[in-house]
């Protein structure tokens, strides 16, 4: 059977900083799927790029190796008509949006095969059937759940029906229920005759793929593990807090006329890994924001009486990032910092050999864990809430991330954190499911991972390996 | 508080409510971009008509956005000028005359208020449209109307900026008097890095997402094309007389006499 995609000792370095993807070689068939998995900086998402051709067309590195797409080298071949061969399909939704409704995104790739507007209408019309997306026709591809947006993206791409999809992470921003829904629909592409290459971290969704082929790519070596006796850390540069009860009376948030949170009470103590999860948009991040007094609300938020102080660690980290180099950012702007605590959180954070590099040039999953540091630098007084900490990272990085968690719930602090990622979530000591009106289970991750209600209630699924774990 | 909500990078959160939305019950929705566009434009070359002249167009203006229910979103756009306007009335008050206070204070009024109607019943795909009929390429027709789309995006991204860099305590809006001027100025570093770094970012995404759909093709055919309907003609040839009368007019009192 001969190839559709050839890639031969295909290697990659960006010009910033000089590394990209190792030497690597891959055929891949029609009607077959292929896993590329590997760890955070293995160069995945470099490899789609140079499979798609967006490299070396887009990009100025240097390439070794030969690409073929159908026969075609990509090195030499333009670029629209490499795309009309490979679709390529991106981890953050809605960055890939070009247009305001669904349909006009949908039309954008057909326009540009030069389709007849009947031919046009009548893929159209097939694509927002395929994959559900009739009723959201004449909606801002903004105004869609990150699923939604993931699945439209698919549907303008395979709408131009390339025979080889390639896709760069496509689940690392959707939840539990939108990844098994697309997963779906990449096996039944794979089942139709398109060749399916996906790079993804979250691997065990893809595995229900029939016949997935999996490629695994290795990085250079890993950042050691700091030793559990480094974790723990000395009690000056960890010192421990007295207990104390966060209390959330009848917190009400509304945005933009809608209410996103109503009448949610809970508490928490001291000491816990608390870990909400919940779909898109149900309003995760706002509750967050309402404990770190970001958000206007009603209701009551103290701690034994007074005004917590928490810390906050945002999705995106580029929001915050700004200084020369890792360490002035850490230290920025605080009079007489604890230099023991600035070691400690560094070597936790796998960031000690970083220390006068320019953030800007760190990788997606060390710029988090550099604003993680920045936020635990500044020691807020009852701990930390962390938005979407695991989001594009690795296993690894979310073991260190757990246990960074654990260690400071250990020295008598509230770490909360949201996530969609549900085999992190049961590693915490408390699992809640946010629903529309609210929580609807509360509980060790054990016990309610175990019950079903709940999870059918808010619409999400629990992935098989999550409960077996 | 004023509040984003692309605090998310997947921006699932719904949109709020204080941002340019079209104003779908318009019946200037129906019209053409190009017919709208020729009327704003109309619109922004009255300025040069004498004062009362100026002040009859204003008026037949005000009419047609009335019956465009869109006189609200004008008066708002105007609204939001209201103390330029002010010092500037005053000023040519003072220094030149009623008279010129007047017809320069309409002239900017009018100005603020003219795009209004195009804005806001026209999308940017069908703004695109109007340019490629004006022989704009695709390729910066389709740009033109991605950031005339993304504006309400950097709004967004700017606002979580200003609240994750003041949550870390490196920025805080505070005047801290002259003294500290130049420390203030720079602060102002945490906002633009991080503006910089997301825009570039969001840029280089939608560039890569264009090309993977082939957007560099020869052969790109147009789905829609632009067709001027009934209200077009309607609207155009009403812009036309108007026009005519009013470069042809010798005045109100030059008719009665």
């Amino acid at each position: 059977m001969s190839s559709i995609v050839r890639a031969h000792d295909v290697a990659y370095a960006y010009l910033q900083h000089g590394y990209g993807l190792p030497t690597v070689s891959l055929d891949v068939a029609a009607g077959e799927a292929v896993l590329i998995a590997g760890p955070s900086g293995s160069g995945k998402s470099t490899l789609a790029r140079c499979l798609s051709g967006l490299i070396p067309h887009l990009y100025r590195g240097e390439l070794s190796g030969d690409v073929w797409l159908d026969d075609l080298p990509t090195s030499t071949t333009p670029l629209w008509r490499l795309a009309e061969r490979a679709g390529l399909v991106f981890q953050n939704p809605s960055a890939q949006m070009l247009t305001v409704t669904a349909e006009e995104e949908i039309v954008f790739g057909l326009e540009n095969l030069g389709l007849s507007p009947s031919v046009v209408e009548e893929r159209l019309e097939a694509a927002l059937r395929r994959f559900a997306l009739v009723r959201f026709r004449q909606r801002s591809p903004q105004t869609l759940s990150g699923g939604e947006q993931q699945k439209l993206a698919l549907a303008a791409i395979t709408a131009r029906q390339p025979p080889v999809l390639i896709l760069d992470e496509p689940l690392s921003m959707l939840d539990s229920t939108a990844s098994m829904d697309l997963v779906a629909h990449l096996a039944d592409l794979a089942r139709s005759g398109t060749a399916v290459i996906v790079c993804e971290h979250r691997a065990q969704y893809l595995r229900t793929i029939p016949e997935l082929r999996t490629v695994q790519l290795n990085g250079s070596t890993p950042t050691p593990l700091a030793p559990p006796a480094d974790i723990a850390g000395s009690s000056s540069a960890a010192p421990h807090a007295s207990p104390f009860t966060l209390t959330v009376s009848g917190l009400s948030v509304t945005l933009g006329g809608r209410p996103v949170l109503r009448d949610l009470s809970f508490s928490a103590q001291s000491g816990h890994v608390l870990a909400i999860v919940g779909r898109n948009g149900v309003g995760k991040t706002t509750l967050l924001r309402a404990l770190t007094g970001l958000e206007t609300h009603r209701g009551q938020i103290t701690v034994d009486g007074e005004r917590p102080d928490l810390g906050m660690v945002f999705q995106n980290p580029d929001l915050q990032l700004f200084n020369a180099t890792v360490r002035e950012e850490i230290l920025y702007r605080l009079e007489d910092p604890n230099l023991e605590r600035y070691a400690w959180l560094t070597a936790v954070l796998g960031l000690s050999r970083y220390d006068q590099t320019p953030p800007l040039l760190l990788s997606e999953g060390e710029k988090k864990r550099l604003a993680l540091a920045v936020t635990l630098m500044r020691a807020p007084r009852h701990g930390v809430l962390l938005d979407e900490p695991a989001l594009g990272q690795d296993a690894r990085h979310k073991e260190i991330l757990m246990r960074l968690a654990h260690t400071l719930a250990n020295t008598g602090q509230l770490v909360v954190l949201t996530t969609h990622d549900l085999s992190l979530a049961a590693q915490a000591d408390r699992l809640l499911i946010l629903g529309q009106d609210g929580f609807v289970a509360d509980g060790p991750p054990h016990d309610v991972l175990q019950h079903d209600a709940p999870w059918a209630e808010v619409g999400l699924r629990v992935p098989p390996w999550v409960v077996s774990a | 508080m004023r509040r984003g909500n692309s605090r998310s990078p997947s921006g699932f959160d719904s949109r709020t409510d204080d941002r340019a939305a079209l104003a779908e019950h318009s019946p200037l929705r129906g019209a053409d971009p190009r017919t709208k566009l020729a009327l704003s434009l109309c619109a922004s070359l009255a300025v040069m008509l004498p004062l009362e002249r100026l002040a009859v167009f204003m008026a037949l203006y005000a009419l047609l956005l009335l019956w465009a229910r869109l006189l609200l979103e004008a008066a708002r756009q105007v609204w939001r000028l209201k103390w330029v306007l002010i010092l500037l009335f005053i000023l040519d008050w003072v220094l030149v005359g009623l008279d010129l206070a007047t017809i320069v204070t309409l002239r900017i009024v009018l100005l603020a208020g003219a795009f209004a109607l195009f804005v806001r019943t026209t999308t940017p795909g069908e703004f695109r449209l109007a340019l490629e009929w004006l022989r704009v390429p695709h390729r910066y027709a389709f740009s033109v109307s991605l950031a005339f789309q993304s504006v309400d995006l950097l709004n967004d991204e700017w606002r979580a900026i200003r609240e994750a860099q003041r949550a870390r305590g490196a920025w805080s809006f505070e005047w801290r008097g002259w003294r500290h001027l130049v420390s203030q100025v720079r602060e102002l570093v945490a906002l633009t890095v991080p503006a910089i770094v997301l825009t570039t970012k969001r840029a280089w995404a939608l560039t890569e997402a264009a090309y993977s759909r082939g957007f560099d093709s020869p052969h790109r055919r147009p789905y829609r094309k632009l067709r001027l309907r009934r209200l077009d003609l309607v609207l155009l040839t009403a812009a036309l007389v108007i026009g005519i009368l009013l470069i042809t007019w010798r005045g109100i009192w030059g008719l009665v006499a």
